[in-house]
């Protein structure tokens, strides 16, 4: 949500420039910023701030927008939050206003709502002479260092190593042994497709002591997942040990089905995505497990690389690949841990830039 | 005295109505020859407890489309009602409990965004389709600027277990609500006179007209009289899965227009009942259920899902005296 | 006269470009049946529109028993006692007959909130045996045949009869035009039966049933009354004559330009059938010809004329034109074959309502004025400039959407169409139902125009008068089989009798 921008000191600067703008229009301001640079002392707050993601009704992104802030508070800049509410093509037009309307010295941290929209976006931030991040979504063959230096980083979590590490707790919470089911995404979603790898990985690691029963997509919906669940019930039965689904949306339909029939905590479930329902649902008993990205990182993050790279910290360019293309770090969140994950949330040191990369990005196909 | 010649051929026409039985009939014995597991008990109530939140939300929008709209604010309004439910009893975000009488609240909630659908619909002249489109992402977004992204945990087990989770004679507490909201319907529908005005406007808004029926009230209280439904629908949403969130709805507004249009009725307008509403959401929630069942693959559920329902609709409507289809 | 159950003073009303209604007055008596005659355009309906509240009147009043009272809406004509019988059927085939004959007015039957169902039925069995029609009152009315459906409605407006206290007035506007014989002479004993109770104003464009069935005849044109006479010193020379304001044509039908026709044979059909509707059809249809076809309502010849213009399949049988065999899967196949129909369902099946004229006209032929993907809007106006002109169609331009037509005037635009198509076989079905009778001598003219130039029609006249004064050969058909081939020569037509036989 766009804050009041009156919240921030930034009042002064603010009516100046609108002065401007009311003398020659928002696009004069683009061209005069790039033609006249202001002044230094201008330019630690001139740069506007701004995440853009799909909707802010999903705990993931809320918490996403919430770190972007975070940063912005803490440099004391102005800050925007874009929706994409699922449109590529809004949420491409939302982009091209703000870097209009801040004369392209913008900072985007961007989860662009499709995998072509990336390049779209990145070019049209390196035209106006902004920076960018990208986070989880870009076509495999659009790098930042061929975009130097405007396009910043692109950061991902690693769906393969998490769901094996996730189906592990499952299978550890039934004894090791016996049939599971899966829910998994939308069939052709990159996270979907890397989540139902691990999980085959860590299946075929058991040496046929746990099998997969059977695997459906629920479409990342609850509902869905409630409905799948129900008719697994009837056709497996009590072969049923364990419910592996690929987010905690789907893992909390599943469950709820499960509670219907009396099942809820005989049959443990894990998710994916450290939603506050699944940590409740790990302190009941009825959750194995799931993986917390850490949004508030991601949110917070994608600014903070390319602002030091703005105020001169770094210089973008120079940094080694696996600070360019780089995957962030998924917290396993199980019965034993819940309590202390809770107690001291993970914190974000916006000075660490790296800290929490864990490695380059590996393409798979 | 036999003055006149009074009917017509009806023979096909008469089989047709019953065509969406025969269609979850057949559905019923194939998926329950391939696994015989279809027919028990315990499987008959896990598809009745899946029917029970579509059952509610299709009478609500049966109504609406006899009388030849449309309304799309479906997953708009049950998020907003179930958002609000979850909120009035005992929960992890508000202090306010007011326990079951959040049930009545929710569906008067339902009502009043329905009425407004019918008022904006109706007196601003805008098409139903584009009035509720409108007011649905509006329900959507006011629910999610109330909870600003996070979900309400219900902790009131009361409300859970008489909505949903509690049985009687071992059916789930959301069936029994969901045959009595269908009851509702059917008296609405077939005993009052806004449910034969329902179809009088939906067949020919202006011989309606002409007969006296007060064709823009009545196009307003249906609107509220679905909203009403789809209030208790937020209301059962929010106690099956113990948490309000601005995405409870997802995808029930397709569901509720496929169960319709599958039952029977006619996207048109004056033809149909909320008795094949009923027989739709069973075709629709049978389909799921044995796809599952069966084991059909992933990848092949979706189209024979569709290949399914345009054949249910192709034998349900009565094509051969549409010269025209739109 | 007394003091008349139902009086206009001086009304006027206009839509946008039209004066309907100028300045007209017009009373009833109690007990009387009036008859209301005009072409098409004339204001009958707008008149008894507004009689029943569904217009309001620009200026004027109207009295109900001598007192001046407002009727803003069909209910409260209603409730002054005035119920109407609509020309386009009102009846819902979605509801059962009880339910529209009290549509409206469900709340006499209501109790705690819910419709008493058998209360409902038994008042509705009652109406209907006012009109000797033995059905049940909780049968849907799509199951019922047309006129079943007509006689419904008619029961609803009676139904006022034993709702209100007091005289009533019945407006029935064209009652009779979907009604066999029979069923028009049971409802004009109805109506008689009903004078002591109830007043009526009787809207047809058969002259002959308004004579019949009227006491007092008003004649209007553009608008105005321009006679009121007894029905009793009247003929249908004159009402005809005060229609259209001009002397009749001394052959109605034409018969004179009726051509002989060529021996040329440009349709033949042999052994056509199809299930449920008719069996074993042969005939020939020659250049120039007028080939009617007569049959009551199930003679299975609506069904054969869609057959012949691709909107059906036969189920066996060979079809030849020009001695081509052709088997027509769809509309435009026949069209391409050059066989065009003019449906009797114009609004529906005819016309593009929200299309203009010019563009409804190049419809079937509209490849022709399409260049390099482009329709060229000139060339097409200019062709319909030419047909509005030769059809004398009266249509402010091109452009004018043909909705707002006329029905005569639509009927040309669907004739120019097919002209403009270049059909060789026009296959029209009821061509003049509905319109009034100057449109219908156009249309009698146009189709003598049309045989001349070689065309052959098949004709499913509105009467059987119209199909023997038209027609050089008649095929009757029974039952979905030909039972009678009569030649009909200028000078020689058969009589109806012989025709009738053949038919029942």
């Amino acid at each position: 949500m766009a804050k009041n921008v009156s919240e921030l000191p930034l009042t002064s600067k603010l009516s100046r420039r609108s002065v401007l703008k009311g003398a020659a229009g928002a696009a004069a301001v683009g061209s005069l910023g790039g033609a006249f640079p202001m002044p230094a002392l201008a330019e630690e707050t001139t740069w506007t701030l701004a995440n853009s993601l799909r909707s802010v009704a999903n705990p993931y992104h809320a918490t996403f927008a919430k770190g972007g802030e975070d940063f912005a508070k803490s440099i004391g800049a102005r800050y925007e939050v874009l929706v994409t509410e699922g449109n590529s093509e809004k949420g491409i037009a939302d982009i091209k206003a703000l870097l209009q309307r801040t004369g392209g010295k913008l900072i985007l941290n961007v989860d662009p709502n499709d995998s072509p929209d990336a390049r779209v976006i990145v070019e049209e931030v390196q035209k106006a002479g902004g920076f960018v991040v990208t986070q989880w979504n870009k076509p495999d063959d659009l790098h930042p260092w061929d975009h130097n230096p405007n396009y910043v980083a692109h950061m991902s979590f690693d769906g393969v190593p998490t769901a094996e590490a996730i189906a592990n707790e499952l299978f550890k919470a039934f004894g090791g042994e016996g049939g599971i089911v899966a829910l998994g995404g939308i069939l052709s979603n990159v996270p979907a497709i890397e989540r139902k790898l691990g999980l085959d990985n860590a299946i075929a690691k058991t040496n046929g002591k746990v099998t997969l029963l059977d695997f459906q997509p629920a479409d990342w919906n609850e509902q869905k997942a409630f409905e799948i669940t129900q008719a697994w019930i009837t056709r497996f039965g009590d072969q049923i040990k364990g419910v592996f689904a690929a987010n905690d949306g789907m893992g909390m339909g599943a469950l709820e089905a499960l509670r219907q029939n009396g099942l809820a905590g005989k049959v443990p479930v894990v998710g994916i995505d450290g939603i506050d329902a699944a940590l409740a649902a790990i302190e009941a008993g009825e959750f194995a497990g799931t993986v917390a990205w850490d949004p508030l990182w991601t949110g917070g993050m994608g600014l903070a690389i390319p602002y030091a790279h703005v105020t001169g910290k770094i210089d973008i360019t120079k940094e080694p690949k696996e600070h360019r293309e780089f995957y962030g770090t998924g917290i396993i969140v199980t019965k034993d841990t819940v309590a202390d994950y809770k107690a001291n949330p993970p914190k974000v040191d916006f000075n660490d830039l790296w800290g929490k990369a864990t490695g380059q990005i590996q393409y798979r196909s | 005295m036999a003055a006149i010649a009074v009917e017509r051929g009806q023979m096909l026409g008469h089989w047709r109505r019953w065509a969406p039985v025969a269609v979850l009939l057949g559905l019923c014995l194939v998926v329950g020859l391939i696994n015989p597991s279809f027919f028990s008990f315990g499987n008959a109530v896990r598809m009745l407890n899946t029917a029970a939140i579509p059952l509610v939300v299709c009478m609500g929008a049966t109504f609406v489309i006899l009388m030849g709209s449309i309304d799309l604010s479906v997953e708009g309004t049950i998020a907003l009602c179930a958002v609000a439910a979850s909120m009035l009893v005992t929960n992890d975000l508000t202090g306010v409990t007011i326990g079951l009488w959040s049930v009545p609240a929710a569906i008067l909630l339902g009502g009043a965004l329905g009425l407004l659908n019918g008022l904006v619909h109706v007196k601003l002249r805008i098409p139903s389709f584009m009035a509720t489109l409108g007011i649905g992402f509006a329900g959507i977004g006011i629910a999610t600027a109330i909870l600003g992204g996070v979900m309400v945990r219900i902790a009131d087990t009361d409300f859970r277990n008489w909505l949903s989770l509690g049985r009687l004679f071992g059916i789930p507490a959301a069936v029994w609500i969901a045959g009595i909201a269908v009851l509702a319907a059917w008296v609405i529908q077939e005993r009052t006179r806004i449910g034969r005005w329902i179809y009088a406007i939906g067949t020919d808004e202006q011989t309606a007209r002409n007969s006296g029926i007060p064709v823009e009230r009545t196009r307003i209280l249906i609107f509220g009289v679905a909203g009403l439904f789809y209030g208790l629908a937020g209301a059962l949403s929010a106690a099956q899965i113990g948490r309000g969130h601005a995405l409870i709805a997802q995808d029930r507004l397709f569901t509720a227009i496929t169960a319709v249009v599958v039952g029977g009725t006619a996207l048109s307008g004056g033809v149909g009942s909320v008795l094949n509403s009923v027989i739709g959401v069973f075709i629709v929630i049978v389909l799921a259920n044995g796809m599952v069942l069966m084991g059909i693959e992933p990848y092949v559920q979706k189209g024979v899902q569709g290949i399914l329902i345009i054949a249910a609709v192709a034998l349900a409507l009565d094509r051969s005296r549409l010269d025209v289809v739109k | 006269m007394s003091v008349p159950v139902l009086e206009i003073r001086g009304v006027s009303k206009s839509f946008p470009g039209v004066k309907a209604l100028d300045d007209v007055s017009f009373a009833i008596a109690r007990g009387e049946v009036v008859g209301l005659i005009g072409e098409n355009g004339a204001g009958k309906s707008t008149l008894l529109k507004i009689l029943n509240g569904v217009y309001q009147p620009d200026s004027g009043e109207i009295l109900v028993d001598g007192r001046s009272v407002s009727v803003a809406s069909p209910r409260q004509a209603f409730d002054s006692g005035i119920a109407m019988v609509f020309q386009e059927q009102s009846i819902l085939p979605t509801l059962t007959v009880a339910e529209n004959i009290f549509l409206g007015r469900e709340e006499e039957f209501i109790r705690f909130g819910l419709i008493s169902r058998s209360r409902m039925h038994a008042a509705a069995a009652e109406e209907l045996r006012k009109v000797h029609l033995d059905i049940d009152p909780g049968m849907r009315c799509a199951d019922l045949a047309f006129a079943a459906r007509q006689m419904v409605e008619i029961a609803k407006a009676l139904s006022l009869n034993s709702r209100i206290k007091g005289h009533v007035t019945i407006l029935l506007d064209e009652p009779t035009s979907v009604l066999e014989q029979k069923e028009v002479d049971l409802l004009f004993r109805i109506i008689r039966d009903l004078r002591d109770r109830a007043s009526f104003v009787f809207i047809s464009h058969r002259l002959e049933e308004v004579l019949d069935i009227s006491d007092r005849v008003y004649v209007m044109r553009d608008g105005k009354v321009v006679k009121e006479l007894s029905a009793r010193s009247a003929s249908v020379k004159d009402l005809h004559q005060l229609m259209v304001g001009r002397q009749l044509h001394h052959e109605y039908y034409r018969e004179a330009r009726q051509v002989p026709p060529s021996p040329a044979v440009v349709l033949a059909a042999e052994g056509l059938s199809r299930h449920g509707a008719f069996h074993d059809v042969s005939f020939d249809l020659h250049e120039g010809e007028v080939l009617g076809i007569a049959g009551v309502v199930g003679s299975g010849r609506e069904d054969l004329a869609r057959c012949l213009a691709g909107h059906r399949r036969p189920d066996s049988g060979t079809l030849h034109i020009a001695g081509a065999a052709v088997r027509f899967a769809a509309p435009h196949e026949a069209a391409g074959a050059g066989v065009g129909l003019v449906p009797a369902e114009r609004k529906v099946e005819g016309l593009v309502a929200p299309f203009s004229v010019a563009e409804n006209m190049t419809l079937a032929a509209l490849p022709r004025f399409v260049s390099h993907g482009a329709i060229r809007f000139a060339a097409e106006l200019g062709v319909a400039r030419d047909w509005i002109e030769r059809l004398k169609i009266k249509t402010p331009s091109p452009d004018t959407m043909v909705g707002s037509l006329s029905g005569g005037n639509q009927q040309k635009v669907v004739l120019a169409k097919w002209r403009i198509a270049g059909v060789r076989v026009l296959i029209l079905d009821h061509p003049t139902r509905g319109i009034d009778v100057g449109a219908k001598e156009d249309v009698y003219d146009l189709i003598r125009d049309m045989t001349a130039e070689g065309l052959a029609v098949i004709l499913l006249g509105d009467t059987l008068e119209e199909v023997i004064g038209l027609s050089s050969r008649i095929l009757v058909m029974r039952d979905g089989a030909i039972t009678a081939r009569l030649d009909a020569p200028p000078g020689g037509k058969p009589r109806q009798v012989d025709i009738l036989r053949h038919m029942v």
